[in-house]
C-alpha cells in the first residue's frame, strides 16, 4: 500500500521534473538565435519537411470535412427553411474551430511524430552527442530550425485547410444540393468578421503550432535512446499534442468567443 | 606527476543512477602518444571519454586537459575547447542526411569561415588520408560499417585537433577493416602529432599499437603502464583480463544458491 | 534535394498560405477596401432593443446604410439607446423617419430598418429618431395568437 502511494508520488515528481526539463529545453532552443547565413537554409529545409509535405493530408482532409459539413448542415438547416445559411455555417465552423484544431491534430500525427522519431533516432545513433563534441550546440542546429518551422507552417496549413474546406462545402452546397450561390457567399460574408473570426482562428493555430512542435521536439530530444524508447516517445508526442490542442482550444474559445 | 601529461585525472568520483562508476580514479595520459584504456564491459570507459570531453561533470575530483580544468569551463569556453578535440563514436555517428563530403566538411563550415574551395581541398585531403576520397558523394546509408568509421575519423581530424578519442574502434570489425583502422590510428598519431586515447576491450589490437595502457575495473585503475609492463603485471585481475581467462578474480558463475537446491539433488547441504 | 528547389517550393507554400489568408479576408469575410469611410452618428431610443447587437446592420429600403455602434440603457427613461453610424453620403434621411427593428428571415438576426418620413429637413450628426418601433416579441405574439386577440 505504502509502495503504491510512493509510486504515485514518484510519478507526480517525474511529471513535474519533466515539465521543468522541457521548459529549460525551450529556453535553450529559443535563446540561441542562429546566424542567418547558416540558419536560413536549415529553416527552409525544415519548412519543406514539416509544411510542404503535410499539404496532401491537410488538403484532402479539408476538402472532405468541408463537403461533409455541407451535407450535414443542409439536412439540418432545411428543417428551418434556412438552407441559404449554409455558407455561413461552414465558414464559421471551419474558420473558428475546425480549421485550427483539425489541422493541429493532423499536424501532430504526421509532422509531430516524424520530428520526434527523427530527433530520437539522432540521439540514439549518437549524432547529437558527436555534434556536441564538435562544439556545435544541437539545440541550435537541429532543434531550433524545426521548432520555428512548425511555428510558421501551422497557421499557413490552417488557412489552406479552411479555404479548401469552404470550397468543398461550396461544391456540395451550391453545385450539388442547389443552394443559391449568391446567398451562399452573401450570408457568409455578412456573418464572418475578419478580425473576430479569421484572425482569432489564426491566433489559435499559431498557439497550437507552437505547442505541438514544442512537444514533438522535446519528446524526441528527451527520449530513451533505444528503439523502444523512440516508439514510446512518438506515441507520447501524438497523445500529448492532441490533448494539449483540445484543452487549449477550449480555453481560447472561451476567451475569444465567450462573453467573459 | 608526469609533467608532460596531456590529460590528468585526479581522484575522480562519478556516479550515475545510484551506481558508483568511478571511485577515485587517477591517471595520466601522456602527450603525443597512443594511450589505451581497457577494461571489462560496463566499467564506464565511454563515461571516461565523456568526462574528458566535458559532456559529463565528475561528482568530485579534477579533470585537467592541456592545463584546463574541464568541469569548470563555461559553455562558450567549453565549445571552443572542443574544437581542439576529435571524437570517434562507436557507431560512427555520421549525419544521415548529409553526404560523406558534407559530413567531413561540417566542422569546417561551423567553426571557420573558410571559402568553399579551401574547404573542398581540406575535406578531400582528410578523405585521402583515410583512403576514401573516391567515396565523397556517397550517403552514409550506402557505406559499410568500416567505411562509416573511416569517414567519421576523417571528420574528427577535419579541424586538425590535438586530441582524438576513439570509443571502441575495433568492435565488430572484420580483419581487413581492423587492419585499416590500426594503420590509420598509428599513422595519424605520428604524422599529426596527436594525443590519441583509445577505449577498447580488444586486448591484442590495443596493446599492439598503444604506447601506454590503463586497465579500469570496478571503478578503479587496477593496472597501468606500457604494454610490456602490463604483461608482467603481478595482479591476478590484470592477468585474467589480458589473457582472457574465463574464470579468475572475475568469476565464471553469476552468484547463485547451491546447485543441489536447484537441481533437486537429495542429501548434502549446499 | 537541391537547395534551390527546396527554397522555391517553400516559397510557393508560403505564397499559397498568404493567398488562402487573402481569400479568407476578401471572399469569406467580405472585408472591403473601403472600410475607412466617413460616417455620422445618430441615435434611436427603443422600448425593447430585442436581439440587436453592436455591428448590426442599419438599412433603408433594403440597402445597408450603416452599422450599430453601441446599445446602452438610458436609466432615466428605461429605454435602450442605440447609437448608429450612418454613411456620410446618406445625408438626406427625413427628420421624421422612424427606426424599426426587423428580423431577417424567421430565425435570422435582427437589424434596424429606417422607415422614411416626409419632412424636408434631414437628420444630422447627433440627432435622435423621433419615433421607433421596438422588436417584435415572439412570446407576446404567441400568447396574443393563443388568446385569440388581433393586432398588438
Amino acid at each position: 500500500m505504502i509502495e503504491r502511494i510512493a509510486a504515485f508520488g514518484r510519478l507526480g515528481l517525474d511529471t513535474v521534473s519533466s515539465f521543468g526539463r522541457s521548459g529549460r529545453f525551450l529556453a535553450g532552443v529559443l535563446g540561441g538565435v542562429p546566424r542567418p547565413a547558416t540558419g536560413f537554409p536549415l529553416l527552409m529545409k525544415q519548412l519543406y519537411a514539416v509544411g510542404v509535405l503535410s499539404l496532401p493530408i491537410i488538403v484532402v482532409s479539408g476538402l472532405f470535412i468541408g463537403m461533409v459539413l455541407a451535407l450535414q448542415g443542409y439536412t439540418i438547416l432545411s428543417d428551418y427553411g434556412s438552407e441559404a445559411a449554409i455558407g455561413q455555417m461552414i465558414a464559421l465552423t471551419l474558420v473558428r474551430e475546425l480549421g485550427p484544431v483539425v489541422t493541429a491534430l493532423l499536424f501532430a500525427g504526421r509532422a509531430g511524430s516524424a520530428l520526434t522519431a527523427e530527433i530520437g533516432l539522432m540521439k540514439a545513433t549518437e549524432q547529437l552527442s558527436s555534434m556536441e563534441m564538435m562544439g556545435v550546440d544541437p539545440l541550435r542546429r537541429v532543434v531550433a530550425p524545426r521548432l520555428w518551422a512548425g511555428f510558421i507552417a501551422m497557421p499557413v496549413l490552417a488557412a489552406i485547410f479552411s479555404v479548401i474546406g469552404i470550397w468543398g462545402g461550396m461544391l456540395v452546397g451550391v453545385d450539388w444540393l442547389g443552394v443559391f450561390e449568391g446567398s451562399f457567399w452573401g450570408n457568409m460574408q455578412s456573418s464572418v468578421d475578419f478580425v473576430d473570426d479569421v484572425l482569432n482562428g489564426m491566433i489559435k493555430s499559431v498557439v497550437f503550432g507552437f505547442v505541438c512542435t514544442w512537444i514533438a521536439v522535446y519528446q524526441g530530444y528527451d527520449c530513451v535512446p533505444t528503439s523502444a524508447g523512440i516508439s514510446s516517445a512518438t506515441t507520447k508526442t501524438v497523445v500529448y499534442s492532441s490533448l494539449a490542442v483540445l484543452g487549449l482550444d477550449f480555453v481560447l474559445t472561451a476567451v475569444m468567443f465567450g462573453d467573459f | 606527476m608526469d609533467s608532460s601529461a596531456y590529460i590528468s585525472l585526479r581522484d575522480v568520483v562519478f556516479s550515475r543512477s545510484g551506481r558508483r562508476i568511478f571511485d577515485g580514479v587517477s591517471l595520466d595520459i601522456p602527450r603525443g602518444r597512443i594511450t589505451a584504456i581497457m577494461g571489462p564491459s560496463g566499467t564506464g570507459k565511454t563515461t571516461l571519454l565523456r568526462l574528458i570531453g566535458g559532456q559529463l561533470r565528475p561528482d568530485s575530483g579534477s579533470v585537467v586537459v592541456d592545463g584546463h580544468e574541464v568541469p569548470r569551463l563555461k559553455r562558450k569556453a567549453l565549445y571552443a575547447f572542443r574544437e581542439k578535440m576529435g571524437m570517434l563514436f562507436q557507431s560512427g555517428a555520421l549525419f544521415t542526411d548529409l553526404s560523406v563530403f558534407e559530413n567531413v566538411a561540417f566542422p569546417l563550415r561551423v567553426h571557420t569561415s573558410l571559402p568553399e574551395d579551401m574547404i573542398r581541398d581540406i575535406v578531400l585531403m582528410k578523405l585521402e588520408a583515410v583512403g576514401l576520397r573516391g567515396a565523397r558523394h556517397l550517403m552514409p546509408s550506402e557505406l559499410s560499417g568500416g567505411m562509416t568509421r573511416r569517414v567519421a575519423l576523417a571528420r574528427s581530424i577535419a579541424l586538425d585537433p590535438e586530441l582524438i578519442m576513439y570509443d571502441e574502434p575495433f568492435a565488430g570489425q572484420d580483419p581487413i577493416a581492423m587492419g585499416v583502422l590500426v594503420k590509420l590510428i598509428r599513422d595519424l598519431n605520428s604524422s599529426m602529432r596527436l594525443t590519441s586515447v583509445l577505449v577498447s576491450h580488444d586486448v591484442p589490437e590495443s596493446l599492439s599499437i598503444c604506447h601506454y595502457a590503463c586497465i579500469i575495473a570496478d571503478g578503479k585503475v587496477i593496472g597501468e603502464g606500457s604494454p610490456e609492463q602490463l604483461r608482467e603485471h603481478p595482479s591476478d585481475q590484470v592477468q585474467q583480463f589480458l589473457q582472457g581467462q574465463p574464470d579468475g578474480p572475475v568469476p565464471f558463475h553469476y552468484p547463485a544458491e547451491g546447485a543441489a537446491r536447484d537441481f533437486g539433488l537429495s542429501g548434502g547441504v549446499s | 534535394m537541391a537547395q534551390r528547389t527546396t527554397e522555391i517550393i517553400v516559397g510557393l507554400f508560403m505564397i499559397a498560405g498568404v493567398a488562402a489568408l487573402l481569400v479568407l479576408a476578401l471572399q469569406v469575410s467580405g472585408l472591403s477596401a473601403k472600410s475607412a469611410e466617413s460616417t455620422y452618428t445618430i441615435y434611436a431610443n427603443f422600448n425593447d432593443s430585442g436581439g440587436l447587437t453592436p455591428r448590426g446592420r442599419v438599412s433603408m429600403a433594403g440597402v445597408t446604410v450603416g452599422t450599430i455602434e453601441s446599445i446602452t440603457l438610458n436609466k432615466e427613461t428605461f429605454q435602450a439607446r442605440v447609437k448608429m453610424s450612418i454613411h456620410s453620403d446618406v445625408d438626406n434621411i427625413p427628420a421624421d423617419s422612424s427606426a424599426v427593428i426587423r428580423t431577417s428571415g424567421l430565425l435570422g438576426e435582427q437589424y434596424i430598418d429606417i422607415s422614411i418620413g416626409a419632412e424636408m429637413e434631414s437628420l444630422k450628426e447627433g440627432d435622435t429618431f423621433y419615433s421607433t418601433q421596438s422588436a417584435m416579441n415572439l412570446e407576446r405574439l404567441i400568447s396574443n395568437f393563443a388568446s385569440g386577440r388581433a393586432g398588438n
